[in-house]
């Protein structure tokens, strides 16, 4: 049942769900939502199940014509409209997506979730792989046909709660555990890591996220490569650490300091770049 | 200590110090033994060289299980190697790299051909990519470092050598491996249904058959 077009596509669009985890030993990512939190609440403010496909858009700029009548939940990063709240959109009307205040992730759910292609268990679109593709102007969006039209009771009146509501312009300090070579950086090494304030590099994106600073250095020679997921921290021969994301690959062969706890996950993936994050080892958090 | 702590859920086995016939029948029993008994709560167990990564679903389990887990992975001792399933992978050996190889080893084309193809080699794992084979042993006549800066889009089934491995461009994307040749065959094919999907696995076998355009 089409739901509504894409008018104006954002830098990157495509339907996500919690990911397939399970499939690293294929070499395959778990991909899904990079801010689960955000997606998370997007359906629970529409009593989907929480595995249901939403919409992820990265960025400004996206512009959706909704061809029915429908309730929908947007949640995520801060702009000019409603966000952590369901939000009746009528038949023709247009939800535009101006201006980020905040945050770089935001994510639309439909009652029930959207009618999409499904690889290996999950919806979540993994170019690369032949997963299905990026969304573009022009495309219109199903809703499952079997969905009741009925509107969930209540729902005009769901909003997350504030404390839910996160203000991606002040990430707390994300927590990091140990990681495989964590013995092989120094002391020192450790401390200039949890000390300073990294700023996020604009060549950042689902697979990586690139942070800048003053330079790790570690005696670890060259590694076999090791298996990597969302959330490990890598340190290649320039100090400058990487943050694997959840379209990473499942093997890496540069130091690994540390695991960023994968609920602090959704954190980074909001940080702007240019702004900056700093980590906290996690049984001190 | 042969395992580390990987996040709060998971932990990283060591099992073998370098690569070879007894990592790669180590790693396979290991990998035989997760699949056969696999302790509660497991995610996943995503097989590498050396080493091995365990996931759970909670951190009560991954601090349950763990000295059980330890315990049956040391038992495992020194294996006799699997009979791996044998794959013989057409190659037609023009890769735009294949001149500088064999000049940086001052061979000629045919004999990194000769070299290459006479291998049978082990599938130590998938990674980099969906379906992609990271295969040894390579002759140490080939060891090449890889591109100083990576190629931004190698074709889907660019037969390749990446330091002390070869492997096999299973999607198309970017990559640092020296190119030695091509292969129709395809590695990954998101249109069949789950495993299915990946036509080689960890533990099997690969044979290069040079072939002609």
């Amino acid at each position: 049942m089409e739901l509504c077009r894409i008018e104006a596509v954002a830098l990157r669009m495509s339907l996500q769900d919690r990911g397939r985890a399970g499939w690293g030993r294929y070499g395959v990512p778990p991909s899904g939502s990079m801010d689960d939190h955000a997606a998370e609440w997007a359906n629970r403010l529409l009593d989907n199940p929480p595995k249901a496909p939403v919409l992820e858009i990265l960025g400004p700029g996206a512009r959706l014509r909704f061809l029915r009548d429908t309730w929908i939940a947007v949640a995520g990063a801060k702009g000019k409209w409603p966000a952590w709240r369901a939000t009746q959109m009528h038949a023709n009307e247009v939800f535009d997506m101006r201006e980020i205040e905040a945050g770089l992730w935001s994510y639309v759910a439909v009652k029930d979730g959207f009618d999409c292609g499904v690889w290996l268990d999950s919806a979540s679109v993994y170019p690369r792989a032949g997963f299905g593709e990026l969304l573009r102007a022009g495309d219109v969006l199903s809703r499952k046909p079997m969905s009741d039209l009925a509107l969930p009771a209540g729902v005009s009146a769901r909003v997350a709660p504030w404390t839910e509501q996160r203000d991606y312009s002040k990430p707390p300090a994300l927590r990091v555990w140990h990681g495989p070579q964590w013995d092989l950086f120094s002391e020192e090494q450790r401390q200039r890591f949890f000390a300073q304030a990294w700023t996020v590099s604009p060549q950042s994106d689902r697979v990586g996220y690139r942070l800048s600073g003053e330079a790790l250095a570690h005696q670890t020679g060259e590694l076999l490569s090791e298996p990597v997921i969302p959330g490990t921290i890598q340190v290649p021969d320039n100090g400058q650490p990487i943050v694997t994301m959840r379209d990473g690959p499942t093997v890496g062969g540069y130091a690994k300091l540390g695991v960023l706890d994968e609920r602090d996950i959704s954190w980074l993936a909001q940080v702007q770049p240019g702004r900056q994050v700093r980590f906290v080892l996690a049984d001190e958090a | 200590m042969n395992w580390v702590p990987y996040g709060s859920k998971g932990l990283l086995y060591r099992f073998a110090v370098k690569v070879g016939d007894e990592a790669f029948a180590k790693g396979c029993a290991i990998a035989a033994e997760l699949q056969r008994n696999p302790p509660p709560g497991l995610i996943e167990f995503v097989p590498a060289f050396t080493t091995v990564l365990v996931r759970f679903q909670e951190e009560e389990q991954a601090a349950a299980t763990r000295a059980d887990l330890l315990q049956r992975f040391e038992r495992i001792g020194n294996v006799a190697p699997p009979p791996g399933k044998l794959t013989e992978i057409p190659v037609v050996y023009s890769g735009v790299d294949l001149e500088r190889v064999a000049e940086s080893h001052q061979l000629t084309t045919r004999e990194v051909i000769e070299i290459h193809s006479a291998t049978i080699y082990k599938v130590y794992m998938l990674g980099f990519s969906p379906g992609f084979p990271y295969l040894g042993d390579l002759d140490a006549r080939l060891h090449t470092s890889r591109l100083a800066s990576p190629r931004t889009r190698v074709p889907a089934g660019s037969v390749a050598i990446g330091g002390e491995h070869t492997g096999i461009y299973s999607v198309e994307g970017p990559g640092g491996w020296n190119i030695i040749g091509h292969t129709s065959v395809k590695l990954f094919d998101p249109a069949k249904q789950g495993a299915e999907m990946f036509l080689l696995r960890q533990g099997d076998c690969v044979r290069f058959v040079p072939a002609i355009e």
